[in-house]
């Protein structure tokens, strides 16, 4: 009998992930299995908003947050569920210190780039979202919005029109001081995940002084239908993929995500979504 | 018949039923300006002593005159004129009275032949409380003298149209100031008796122009349409025009969508006769108090789709106001280019233009401006500010320009295209220089690895993915001349620095005119580092200026992720 309710219980949650479909369009693997086991689908689900926050002082210019975004827009122009037409990038921004040269170490060619410099965040959201309403006939690959205030409807509206388009939207969080930041570092949002990334001191390369292979703390604090969890990589290379460090790489994944589970309870309690 | 303009005339005075009159001070006198038809009437006219004008009739209200409120106000009648036909000036010298000139030729038979067109003018400004006279004549010259005399006998508001062989005599019994003569001209002309324009044909013309002066048989050919007199138009002529006019004004946004697409659509069907495509376009609303208002905009790239054509009319509709009433449309094409069915990118590369964002673009555009949208350009500079430009997004001309400049300029490398090619990093500085100083007490240092940090850096030192405009200023200790920091202060926040890179001297590009780096960098060496603090985060660090007296300052110019 247990055996029977546990079969149908499977058949049941199948047919929910069915009707959710958080990877209906598809997923862009990091290829690093450690990460994709932890995403729903085996992947960074296209269609769907990906927030992206910044880390200690980098939460103002998310640097680290860009470079992890580059790569990941890299993949995607080779990706094969991206049709091969779509290349193209909304990079929405308020400050235009986006670099194209630094860009290119990742993999990402700023050729693929659309600039578009608004004021105010609610701009910016619009634009994110026209981009996405936009669809795919528009050659569009990925908007990137670089924004402070993410209000829950906004990011639902935009959750909406990237489920529809199925185009992926990544949110890079940027706060102008500490206050904002501590206002809304923990607040929820409708976006399927929720990244952090942070600049880890680099590795040594035997015998060279000097700055070794940069490397991230990339933290998935909150993903729907995924399991959140934090692993030390090494900075996404040339053609936009990261790899575990390689004292992490030589133990099993498990292990590693479990000793970087966070202590306190709170991430723990926003794993549900 | 090369010309048929049309002449109206308006006082710009309110036509009511009481004696009214506006009043210019010159010289300590005070003096009637313009009347209304009732002051006419009564006797008044522009040029009188106001002490006069009161004396016979006390109760006259008066008015400061305001040329330039006239001035304008005449602009914006000849703007609305524009429903007629799309060349409309206004004619008002100073001091005198207004007048707004149209030119109907290829126009009359929209409206049913001149004289209805004239009909509909009249009652439209008779609605709007505008006292006028109206005369259509084959000339601009006729039309003005008609206008301003021949219609005075008659019915004031009734449009003067002579008939085909009616011109020329209807021109030879006005007076000689019809012919748009300065005042001392036309007083010459009557002291000698010559009164009427009929006398002044009859006169050999080449003892005219040497007692008169040349304008007196320029003004007259001109009349007589003997020499032709082209009207430069209020505003700049679009190229094509299409007209949407209502039975009933509509004020609701909804059917003022309605009727923009309706525009569109009839726009692209002439576009498409013609493999057009609009570039610059603009829709005005006729509003029946008689204001104009517009929607000006511009595309990315030629479009004729009447979808996207229409939707960026309609995003911009909310700042429009109908008032109470949009009695008419009028969607103006200004500028227009060659549209092919279909276009092909040539190279393996994205193309912008060739790719179906332009609509996007378009609608983004519409709203921030085209100037917030921007592409990353490759620069061959070794100054990295310059190195990377934010160029606005291509459009037509201004990339084929790009191109052009690109292969004109000194040394186009060879593919520069391709994608890695293209985006290379200039990684010779032009005094290269890597001194390597490891010392045990501060931080590890290193010459540059040839970007071997970063993997897949070609041999280039790596760049930064934000870069600062201009570069923040840092308070930085260091220890040896040539030693990075090894604690700075970055927005109020202290890091040590654990690690660097560098340095990598970049000098200012004197083949290219002094002083070009950030503004408040004046010194023309800079030495970067990149560093690493104690969290891990890199910083791209720059000493402006050679180490000793002055000392050199310290810069933070990107962020490395």
């Amino acid at each position: 009998m247990p055996g029977v309710a546990n079969s149908s219980l499977l058949a049941l949650r199948d047919r929910i992930r069915h009707i959710e479909r958080p990877a209906r369009h598809g997923v862009l693997p990091f290829g690093v299995a450690a990460l994709d086991c932890a995403l729903p689908g085996g992947g960074l689900a296209l269609g769907a908003v990906h927030e992206i926050l910044g880390a200690g002082g980098d939460e103002e210019d998310g640097a680290a947050a860009a470079g992890f975004a580059a790569g990941i827009l890299a993949r995607l122009g080779t990706a094969p569920v991206v049709p091969a037409g779509n290349g193209i990038v909304l990079w929405c921004l308020r400050r235009p210190d986006l670099y194209g040269p630094g860009l290119v170490a990742y993999g990402l060619d700023p050729a693929r780039l659309v600039l578009v410099r608004a004021s105010r965040d609610d701009e910016i959201l619009w634009v994110v979202e026209e981009g996405l309403r936009a669809g795919l006939a528009s050659g569009l690959a990925a908007v990137v919005g670089e924004i402070g205030q993410l209000p829950m409807v906004a990011g639902r509206r935009l959750q909406l029109a990237a489920e529809r388009s199925g185009i992926i939207a990544l949110i890079l969080r940027r706060w102008r001081s500490a206050t904002e930041a501590a206002a809304e570092r923990d607040r929820p949002s409708a976006a399927l995940t929720r990244w952090r990334v942070a600049a880890l001191p680099s590795a040594d390369i035997a015998n060279e002084p000097g700055i070794g292979r940069p490397r991230w703390r990339v933290a998935l604090l909150r993903v729907r239908g995924g399991e959140p969890g934090i692993w030390d990589v090494e900075a996404a290379d040339a053609t936009g993929h990261v790899s575990l460090s390689a004292e992490l790489a030589d133990r099993p994944a498990a292990p590693a995500r479990l000793r970087a589970e966070p202590p306190n309870s709170s991430e723990k309690r926003r794993r549900a979504g | 018949m090369p010309s048929l303009p049309t002449h109206l005339k308006n006082g710009d005075v309110p036509a009511e039923e009481a004696p009214f009159a506006t009043i210019s001070t010159a010289g300590g006198r005070r003096l009637i300006a313009a009347v209304n038809p009732a002051a006419a009437a009564a006797g008044l006219a522009p040029g009188m002593k106001l002490a006069d004008a009161l004396s016979f009739q006390p109760g006259l209200a008066t008015a400061a005159a305001e040329p330039a409120a006239d001035a304008a106000a005449l602009d914006r009648l000849a703007e609305w004129c524009g429903r007629y036909s799309p060349w409309t000036a206004p004619d008002g010298a100073p001091g005198d009275v207004g007048g707004v000139k149209i030119e109907i030729t290829g126009c009359a038979h929209l409206w049913g032949g001149e004289a209805a067109l004239a009909a509909d003018l009249a009652r439209r400004l008779l609605r709007q409380n505008i006292a006028h006279r109206i005369a259509v004549a084959g000339s601009l010259g006729a039309a003005w003298a008609l206008a301003r005399f021949a219609a005075c006998a008659k019915e004031p508001s009734q449009p003067v149209l002579p008939g085909p062989g009616e011109e020329r005599a209807a021109l030879a019994a006005l007076p000689v100031e019809a012919l748009r003569l300065d005042p001392v001209t036309a007083a010459g002309l009557r002291r000698v008796g010559l009164k009427r324009i009929g006398e002044l044909t009859a006169m050999p013309r080449d003892a005219l122009a040497r007692r008169f002066g040349e304008a007196v048989a320029r003004r007259l050919d001109q009349a007589f349409g003997d020499l032709p007199e082209p009207l430069s138009p209020l505003g700049e002529a679009p190229s094509r025009r299409v007209r949407l006019s209502f039975a009933e004004p509509i004020a609701d946004p909804a059917d003022l969508a309605r009727a923009a697409e309706r525009l569109a659509d009839d726009l692209v069907v002439r576009l498409a006769r013609e493999g057009m495509g609009a570039r610059r376009l603009d829709l005005a609303f006729h509003r029946i108090d008689g204001r104009v208002e517009h929607i000006r905009l511009g595309t990315a790239r030629p479009s004729r789709d009447p979808q996207h054509l229409a939707s960026l009319l309609a995003a911009r509709l909310e700042t429009i106001d109908p008032g109470l009433g949009v009695e008419d449309m009028i969607l103006a094409v200004f500028a227009v280019e060659p549209l092919a069915p279909e276009q092909m990118a040539l190279d393996g590369r994205l193309d912008m233009a060739a790719s179906g964002i332009a609509p996007l673009i378009d609608r983004l555009g519409a709203r921030l401006g085209l100037d917030a949208l921007r592409h990353i350009e490759p620069h061959e500079s070794h100054i990295p500010e310059r190195a990377s430009r934010c160029a606005p997004i291509d459009k037509g001309e201004s990339r084929k320009n790009r191109e052009k400049r690109r292969l004109g300029s000194p040394s186009p490398p060879p593919g520069a295209e391709r994608f890695g090619v293209r985006w290379g990093i200039p990684g010779r500085s032009s005094a290269p220089t890597s001194p390597s100083h490891a010392f045990g007490a501060g931080p590890s240092l290193s010459p540059l690895k040839g970007g071997e940090g970063i993997i897949g850096g070609r041999g280039k030192p790596p760049r930064p993915v934000r870069l600062f405009t201009p570069p923040e200023p840092i308070e930085a200790s260091w220890l040896l001349p040539d030693d990075p920091p090894f604690r700075f202060t970055w927005r109020r926040r202290a890091h040590r620095v654990r690690r660097a890179d560098g340095p990598e001297r970049i000098a200012e590009e004197w083949w290219i005119e002094v002083g070009t780096m950030a503004p408040m960098v004046t010194d023309a060496i800079r030495d970067y580092y990149r560093v690493e603090d104690a969290e891990g985060r890199r910083f791209w660090l720059f000493r402006a200026g050679l180490p000793g007296a002055p000392p050199p300052r310290w810069f933070v110019h990107g962020l490395f992720a």
